[in-house]
């Protein structure tokens, strides 16, 4: 009894112990907060990594590409075990390319991917329609140009007219003289252009800028562009002019800073690969028969004429990467905590010794070495537990609001703290794993314990005279 | 002498203090013998040894030589848990500086001895009645007034008396007080002197007290007086209990 009623009162008569109370809550605060925003970056960004590119897909490495592309894609849904999996499927055909535009009258060439994509198929899939910037193509994504573009694109190729020779006379009984040309010009095919190849970011953007203000497009629908890239058969090149139609706006930089997206059947003319395609995009109704899945489509599409791969297995280095550096910066908090600990052992031994003639009384009458080692013990864990249990309220309240947080001390200092144009994501994205609070407080409430054994100990063994003569 | 039984016996006790080459013999070959009843008063200069034998007795030290012994069983060689026993129970403490413990109130430091007995459900379930007895106690001893303060906010005389009463809660057999007057002046003192003496005369409680004031000395039974780490010659012998 004398053990919770003492351990009681030394927790709230000790300032000392409020140091010990706040090295504990700092440590938990720090480590729930810097988990939560890992995990809700990893979460995000395999989020939008699963998002942008489809739950399965079957590559050939061959130039050619796949043939008969239909013809395996209706296979594989006449399948009956794989048709009852699949939900969509999408033949692709995927091309480096030089692109070549004009800006006031200076020629840019830059080097990216072309996506050969039919749109309506390539949305089913998922990745595509909603993080195109026309809320039209988000609904039905098309290639077409949209009426203003349109006039933007004949604006653009205005040329005064020749002046021509007025026509003979018509002389009776001679033939007309032929139509003139059809006065509706020439428009060409639409293409998605990646959000960061048409724009560059508003250098005076700041956290409060609206949206659509932050980034400055170079490239607008109706603008045209030159693709240069290689013929599917044998390595000449072939060239076609697009126009601008929309952007593709993913906020994953590798994607939105290389990837077009254009019109499978036009492209697969122009590399005179009709009915072919580089990949098959496979959505699954549940990913978790992807094994299942790709193990029969291996059996079907065997290597090294092709290669089935799931999502993970693509981004297998960077969720890698992900995973190792959470785990690493997890061992770095801890240490963290641990040097609490150290602050908690320090601050013990100090109360032990200034309550080493107390010891003595207690043992005087007559309580026991393990009893007064208890209380130490008891009070090492209670303030373990204070300090985790306002940690995690801390961690929590400042994960809620590490936004508004953010901003308050961007407008404070002065400084972007959380840079927009690196990381893509408009908002500081976190996510609260309960098992990882809780760890994080038993990790806590248990240094705080470790930490205290050994001032513990020590009080037990004080000898009771000498503890009685100190002064 | 007496032919009682004596309560508790001190056979030929050595003890010293430090390491090998700076050793400070303290007792050497004490002996000495408390009745049940007796009201003892051991004086000696200072380093004499007599808080050091008030320990022995209360088993919160070991002798390097010789034996104590409680009512003519050995205690000086129980286990831990044993001796922690004892000195809850059969001894009550009293000290120079009255050692209360600062967090506590006065009535919480008088209980803290039946709290050590008990477990937290023997506390709760005896709860009212031990608090009964805490309050009697401190109205014994003249404290029914400070029962929630703090013993900062305690004279000197006040704390004592709480330090009587915390030694008291559990009925010891001995009340061993070492130097209980040390600290106060003298008419308080007398007033601490007073309490344990009517204690000794009114319950028969044996004490056991070290002092420096030989005139509180010779109002007691007896006076042992330590010499070199020996009992002198009892001064006083009086078997009236």
């Amino acid at each position: 009894m004398y053990k919770l009623l003492l351990c009681w009162r030394y927790l709230l008569t000790r300032y000392l112990a409020l140091a010990s109370i706040i090295s504990v809550m700092l440590g938990v605060a720090t480590l729930i907060v810097v988990n939560s925003v890992m995990a809700g970056f990893s979460t995000k960004l395999k989020e939008r990594l699963h998002g942008l590119i489809s739950d399965m897909v079957i590559e050939s490495p061959n130039m050619e590409g796949i043939p008969e592309i239909q013809a395996k894609i209706e296979r594989i849904r006449n399948d009956e075990f794989l048709g009852s999996k699949i939900e969509a499927m999408d033949p692709t055909l995927e091309v480096l390319a030089l692109m070549q535009y004009r800006i006031q009258g200076e020629t840019f060439t830059k080097y990216v991917k072309v996506v050969a994509v039919d749109p309506t198929q390539r949305s089913k899939i998922g990745g595509f329609a909603e993080h195109l910037l026309n809320p039209e193509n988000r609904l039905h994504p098309s290639f077409n140009l949209t009426p203003e573009a349109q006039e933007r694109y004949i604006y653009n190729h205005w040329e005064p007219p020749i002046l021509q020779p007025s026509p003979p006379p018509h002389v009776p009984g001679e033939k007309p003289p032929p139509d003139p040309p059809p006065s509706v010009p020439f428009v060409p095919r639409g293409i998605i252009l990646g959000n960061a190849l048409a724009s560059y970011r508003n250098p005076n953007a700041t956290p409060v800028t609206p949206k659509e203000e932050r980034d400055v497009y170079v490239l607008k629908p109706g603008d045209d562009i030159w693709i240069m890239t290689v013929s599917g058969q044998k390595l000449s090149p072939v060239v076609a002019r697009f126009a601008v139609c929309d952007y593709f706006k993913s906020e994953m930089s590798e994607y939105d800073a290389n990837y077009v997206f254009a019109p499978i059947d036009y492209v697969q003319q122009l590399r005179t690969m009709e009915n072919r395609g580089t990949s098959i995009q496979i959505k699954l109704n549940d990913y978790r028969d992807a094994p299942e899945v790709k193990a029969k489509l291996k059996a079907m599409f065997p290597e090294p004429l092709y290669y089935v791969s799931t999502w993970e297995d693509k981004q297998g280095p960077l969720l890698g990467a992900i995973a190792v550096e959470r785990g690493l910066l997890n061992v770095l908090l801890f240490l963290i905590i641990c040097v609490a600990g150290f602050g908690i052992l320090a601050i013990f031994a100090m109360i032990v010794s200034e309550k080493t003639r107390d010891i003595g009384i207690l043992k005087a009458l007559g309580a026991s070495n393990g009893g007064v080692m208890k209380i130490f013990l008891g009070y090492g864990v209670l303030l373990g537990i204070v300090g985790a249990g306002l940690g995690t309220i801390l961690g929590l309240v400042i994960t809620w609001n590490i936004n508004d947080i953010e901003i308050w001390l961007s407008k404070l200092t002065g400084h972007e703290v959380f840079p927009r144009d690196i990381y893509y994501f408009s908002t500081i994205p976190t996510d609260i794993q309960p098992m990882s609070v809780l760890l994080v407080n038993l990790g806590a409430v248990g240094i705080a314990v470790l930490a205290s054994i050994f001032p513990a100990m020590r009080a037990a063994m004080l000898h009771p005279v000498r503890a009685l003569r100190y002064e | 002498m007496c032919d009682a039984t004596p309560l508790l016996t001190a056979n030929n006790v050595h003890k010293a203090y430090g390491k090998s080459a700076e050793k400070v013999q303290v007792l050497s070959g004490l002996d000495l013998e408390v009745n049940a009843g007796e009201f003892v008063s051991i004086v000696g200069a200072s380093g004499s040894g007599k808080t050091t034998l008030l320990h022995l007795l209360g088993t919160l030290d070991r002798p390097d030589q010789g034996t104590i012994q409680l009512d003519g069983q050995r205690i000086d060689n129980l286990p831990s848990e044993r001796r922690d026993a004892l000195r809850n129970g059969t001894f009550g403490f009293i000290f120079q500086f009255y050692h209360l413990l600062p967090e506590l109130s006065t009535l919480d430091n008088v209980l803290m001895p039946q709290m050590i007995a008990h477990s937290v459900l023997g506390w709760l379930s005896r709860r009212k009645e031990v608090r009964r007895r805490g309050h009697e106690l401190l109205e014994k001893v003249g404290l029914s007034h400070r029962l929630k303060h703090r013993p900062s906010e305690l004279s000197g005389g006040e704390m004592q008396r709480a330090a009587i009463a915390r030694a008291l809660i559990n009925r010891p057999r001995v009340l061993l007080a070492d130097e209980p007057t040390g600290n106060l002046d003298s008419s308080t003192g007398q007033e601490i002197f007073g309490l344990l003496r009517d204690l000794n005369r009114h319950e028969g409680l044996t004490i056991i007290m070290v002092t420096h004031n030989l005139e509180l000395a010779g109002d007691t039974d007896r006076m042992v007086r330590l010499v070199a780490g020996r009992v002198e010659r009892a001064t006083t012998e009086i078997c009236d209990y």
